[in-house]
Formats: C-alpha cells, structure tokens, sequence
C-alpha cells in the first residue's frame, strides 16, 4: 500500500473498505455452543434414563457432566485468547453476556436447592433463550435469534408440564438453540475463512 | 468552506490502519499487515507516526513465548478520525456545507 495523496472520494472508499474487512473479525464460537449443547443435552437424557427407567434415587447426580463443559470452556477460551489477532467489541459483549449467565446458572442452583427444582428447567430454558437471541442479534446470525425465540416458547410451555416431561422439553431446547445453531455458525465460520 | 484535512491521516496505509482500529477493540500488528496487505517495515513506520501523534497506543508483549505488539486507538485518536470524516464531507457536499 503505497502513500500517495488521496482524494476525498478514494478517502471515503478506503475507510470503507478497512470497516467492511472487520465485520468477520468475530471469533468462531461455534465450538463453545456445540461443547454446552452436547453436555446439557446430554445431561438431561441421562437425568431423564436415571430417573424414569432406572428408577435411580440420585439422578440430578447426572448434572455433575456440566463439569466437562466449565473445565472445556475454560480450556477453549484460553486456546481461542492465544490464536485471536483482534478483540472486537462484539466479541467482548457476547463473552461478558454469557459470563453473566453462567454465573446467574451459578446463583440458580443455589435458589432453587432453597425454594425447590419443581420448575427450575423453565428459568434454566428462559435463560438460554436470552443468551442465543443477544448473541445471534450481535453476529446477525438468524438460527440462533430463532433457537433463542423457540427456547423462550419452550419456557412458557414447560411452566405447564411435570418435572419429567421439563427434563426432555429442556433436551429438546438446547438442540434448537444451542447444537442445530452451533452447528450452522460452524459451517457458516468455514465458508468465511475458505473464501 | 473546504475544511483541512489532518496530514496525519490523509495517507493511504495510516487511514487504513485508522479505519481498522475505529472499530475493533484493539488488534495485533499482524491482523493489520493481513488487512492492509502493507510490508511489516512499511507498516511499522506509520503506526509509529501514529503513536507520536497520539492516535494510538502500541503495546508490546509476549503471547506463548512469541513477541505481540497490540495497537489501539486513543480518544484523541477518535476525536481526529470524526474531525477527518466530517472534513471530507465538505469536499464530498461542497454546496450543502457552503452555506454554513
């Protein structure tokens, strides 16, 4: 790029351009919204076996795999943090959002060990649903403004069920707003960085 | 009236570099020689002219055992962006903005 005079016009094109050149400068997140969707997912489908096949006394035991996904995160993050080149202010929002949910998940578990879990998969659904939509708003990325819409509906219609039938609603939740949307960012990410 | 434009950043590859921190966070020297396809010696001269004008910060660190120089803009920096652009504007609206 060389540094001769500019005109006006070549000015405005420039600063466009540079602009356009970091609207994909967001961080492929796919992998943490695959990583917690598998784990919840997962976790709900064993609570669900333990508790109406097995017949299991401790089958809320099946939650301790969200262990996976903290110890996961954690690693990930850091992983992502070395490779990433730029820090955008999306990136920043979208990683302070879902802190604060982890740490309101976090604050959950200790209010409903109080008050009971009878309907703690409708506020753990609602929760998702704020997370996938904010995040989707942000990357402009529609499967999950769409996963977090369904997971909100999901919420009222759980408000109406049995814990039991809450355990699959909450399964079938995060594979709308969490796996299928992870998923498609993926392969959304992929084509960005190939072309 | 046709305003003037701010020599610092009236050159191709600091505007450019200008124009890709305005709206990221901060970002590492490799991310703006990948955006501006600019030599690293090229490069290094204008963020530096950059930084003595105050326009930006330049932070340099290790990541992994390997060096990272991190830049940033300042609000100096943005205040003479805004001043940039809205001088442009005049030569863009010369009759709208002959008026006032």
């Amino acid at each position: 790029m060389q540094t001769e005079n500019l005109s006006p016009q070549d000015s405005i094109d420039l600063i466009q351009s540079m602009i356009n050149k970091t609207k994909n400068a967001v961080a492929d997140n796919s992998v943490f919204f695959l990583l917690w969707g598998w784990v919840v997912f997962g976790a709900c489908v064993v609570q669900y076996v333990l508790k109406n096949m097995l017949h299991y006394q401790y089958h809320y035991y099946a939650w301790f795999l969200i262990i996976i996904g903290i110890a996961g995160s954690v690693y990930l993050g850091v992983q992502q943090g070395k490779k990433q080149k730029v820090k955008t202010y999306v990136s920043e929002s979208i990683n302070y959002l879902w802190i604060s949910i982890g740490i309101t998940y976090f604050a959950l578990g200790f209010i409903f060990a109080k008050i009971g879990y009878q309907n703690s998969f409708t506020f753990y659904i609602l929760l998702y649903g704020i997370g996938c939509f904010v995040t989707g708003r942000l990357i402009k990325f529609s499967p999950l403004v769409w996963g977090g819409i369904g997971a909100w509906l999901l919420a009222v219609l759980s408000a109406y069920l049995d814990y039991d039938t809450n355990i699959l609603v909450s399964a079938i939740s995060i594979l709308i707003s969490y796996i299928i949307p992870g998923y498609l960012l993926r392969m959304k990410y992929k084509r960005i960085t190939t072309t | 009236m046709f305003k003037e434009l701010d020599p610092i950043l009236h050159s191709q590859l600091r505007l450019a570099v200008m124009s890709l921190l305005i709206s990221v966070k901060e970002a590492e020297f490799t991310f703006l020689k990948e955006k501006t396809n600019a030599t690293s010696g090229n490069l290094s001269v204008q963020v530096n002219k950059l930084k003595d004008a105050g326009y930006i910060e330049v932070k340099k660190q290790f990541n992994n055992n390997y060096p990272q120089t991190l830049c940033k803009i300042t609000k100096t920096g943005i205040d003479a962006f805004e001043v940039y652009v809205k001088a442009l504007q005049t030569y863009m609206n010369p009759d709208t903005n002959s008026g006032q």
